[in-house]
């Protein structure tokens, strides 16, 4: 097939870019992309935030309910503390927690789920149960009587998100070590001398990453979601002010939705959690289609 | 079905069980740190402190503990409420049929809608209008409940003045009849209950173009069109059935996403169901009243799931086989 000048122009343009960059973002097609995208900028904000914030989001630095201006660009709340700061160094919190029980719900589902597909038998169906039960239940109500009982610290909070996320997890990796020990190549591999680091590296870890990635993405954007939620309900952890919190303080307010306030107090972290939560999903379907092609939305 | 049923069972006893040993385990318990030696607010008094204790029945064994919370809750027996001092089962039986007005007419909306444009979308694919609900939907059901909440609350509320801004009715209203009352409800039903609908329909509506857009290559849609069937027909009864195992069973799961979004929609609209009950309850740390809410909710929950399995096995009776 003859090369016509625009693809050849397109190819001589962009030399540099790695395969690799490229065939990911084919692979994760438009959606993958654009939450890929949004989520490096959140956590871009989120390791800057202390460069990036004009002010310590604890500071009285103006008057109280200012108005937007030069020296606040969101103006302040109501105890004068600069709306912008508050907004850029919540990033942290909300990634923080979600990084946190992310990590937890996968590990914990990695060890769960490995152990059950392993182990086979009677612990593998105890587990199963297990798991079955607790995706049964329901999780906000759960949740919201365990936070009031525990109290919410951020870490306990992704201690307790990582705690009801796993189940997910475990399922998934469970399906996957049977096939990998149905399929037999693994066993193949050690019969022909393999050690474990090079068969974990060659044949497990290729198996199973693609699931830890999606795994992870997933808990991340449900751990988003309800801290947002829990912080709302005015469960959240009082020291550290996330997007969710910010909108319940700023709901206490008497008479908020009456005044034009709103627009620089309510509506920024509202957008925030909803774009963070948005990034998540999109890079889950992203991902969805990555790990399974024939999954690929019409 | 029958391991469905014995899984309901199995979760049942599961929350009823985590209702009884969380207070226990964790901290926070205002009973506990009148109990804890380390605490600030312990009673001194061991004669009080026993009082208490067997007030409360916490002298006794764990397993008889256990045995008489079963007991009691099985019997509709939740234990008394320590904000208001009234029975916790009065409390949920009053704040129950909000929130299952509020999640029921925002499933049924939210289900036409999904339905409708889920299957127009499917049959104009890739046109302008598919891709402007697509990605709509896609928007709307990643938003925060509260926060697509609040914006309607902002526009139809306080900048239109359309719809009153808070409560399940007109406080102290008094009916000429029926029909004002009935649309005095409505009224107050309207913004809750949109706010959910559009929490809900996202999801709903890419299921159904989805399952649509499944069918249409398929050959039996080729001889129906063939056939000269008008366009209607072939999308009601061809496209649109093979949707509805799918939807029913999305629909009947789909029930706890419903009931926690209204939780927090309650919250925001002060709407006197469910969440109303447990925000007021979480602030006064009532924790009985939690408690109680975590069960209903959970049988709810429960409950919508049976339903869907039964539901999806007598449509599908190739489910029924494992």
């Amino acid at each position: 097939m003859q090369i016509t000048l625009p693809q050849a122009a397109r190819a001589v343009r962009r030399p540099h870019a790695p395969a690799a960059i490229r065939r990911l973002a084919a692979s994760l097609g438009g959606e993958g992309v654009i939450g890929l995208a949004l989520l490096g900028a959140f956590a871009i904000v989120g390791i800057a935030a202390p460069l990036l914030a004009p002010y310590d989001p604890a500071d009285f630095s103006g008057a109280p309910l200012e108005r937007p201006s030069a020296g606040h660009r969101l103006g302040t709340n109501d105890v004068g503390q600069d709306i912008l700061s508050e907004l850029i160094v919540g990033a942290r919190i909300s990634l923080a927690v979600a990084i946190g029980a992310a990590g937890g719900a996968v590990l914990l589902g990695l060890l769960v789920g490995g152990v059950a597909g392993y182990a086979g038998g009677w612990l593998d169906t105890a587990l199963m149960r297990l798991v079955d039960v607790m995706m049964a239940l329901p999780q906000l109500p759960l949740l919201i009587l365990v936070t009031a009982l525990l109290g919410a610290g951020l870490g306990q909070m992704a201690l307790v998100f990582a705690a009801l996320f796993w189940p997910g997890m475990a399922r998934v990796i469970r399906a996957q070590v049977l096939s990998l020990r149905r399929r037999g190549y693994v066993a193949q591999a050690r019969s022909f001398g393999a050690g474990p680091v090079y068969i974990l590296r060659r044949h497990i870890l290729p198996a199973i990453g693609p699931l830890i990635v999606f795994g992870l993405v997933t808990a991340a954007g449900r751990a988003v979601v309800f801290e947002a939620g829990l912080a709302f309900l005015g469960l959240g952890d009082p020291t550290a002010k996330s997007w969710g919190l910010m909108m319940r303080y700023a709901l206490n307010l008497p008479g908020l939705l009456l005044t034009d306030r709103w627009l620089w107090w309510l509506l920024p972290p509202g957008l925030c959690i909803t774009l963070l939560i948005l990034a998540l999903n999109l890079l889950g379907i992203g991902l969805e289609n990555h790990l399974d092609p024939r999954l690929k939305r019409p | 079905m029958k391991s469905r049923f014995a899984l309901t069972l199995l979760s049942l006893w599961a929350v009823l069980t985590l209702n009884f040993l969380l207070p226990r385990w964790l901290p926070g318990d205002p009973l506990a740190a009148l109990l804890d030696p380390d605490s600030s607010s312990y009673v001194y008094n061991a004669e009080v402190r026993g009082a208490l204790e067997a007030y409360y029945g916490l002298d006794r064994p764990l397993g008889e503990q256990y045995a008489g919370y079963l007991t009691g809750a099985l019997s509709g027996d939740l234990g008394r409420s320590i904000r208001l001092n009234q029975p916790v089962t009065d409390l949920l039986r009053e704040h129950l049929p909000w929130t299952l007005l509020l999640t029921l007419s925002a499933l049924i909306a939210a289900s036409l809608l999904g339905v409708i444009a889920g299957s127009e979308a499917a049959w104009r694919r890739r046109s302008p209008v598919d891709r402007a609900l697509v990605v709509v939907s896609v928007v709307a059901s990643n938003a925060p409940v509260f926060f697509t909440g609040m914006i309607l609350l902002i526009l139809f509320g306080v900048e239109l003045r359309w719809l009153p801004l808070a409560g399940g009715r007109t406080p102290f209203a008094r009916y000429d009849n029926t029909l004002a009352q009935v649309r005095d409800y409505g009224a107050h039903l309207l913004l809750p209950a949109l706010t959910l609908t559009l929490a809900l329909v996202g999801s709903k509506f890419l299921l159904v173009r989805n399952s649509v857009i499944g069918v249409l290559g398929e050959d039996f849609m080729l001889v129906a069109r063939a056939k000269g069937l008008p366009p209607r027909r072939l999308k009601r009864n061809h496209a649109l059935r093979n949707a509805i195992v799918p939807f029913v069973h999305h629909l009947a799961a789909h029930a706890a996403f419903a009931i926690t979004g209204a939780l927090f929609i309650e919250t925001l609209f002060q709407y006197p169901g469910m969440g109303r009950l447990i925000f007021e309850s979480v602030v006064a740390r009532d924790y009985p009243v939690i408690q109680g809410v975590f069960l209903v909710v959970s049988v709810l929950v429960l409950g919508a799931n049976l339903l869907a399995d039964w539901l999806t096995a007598r449509l599908d009776p190739r489910t029924q086989e494992n």
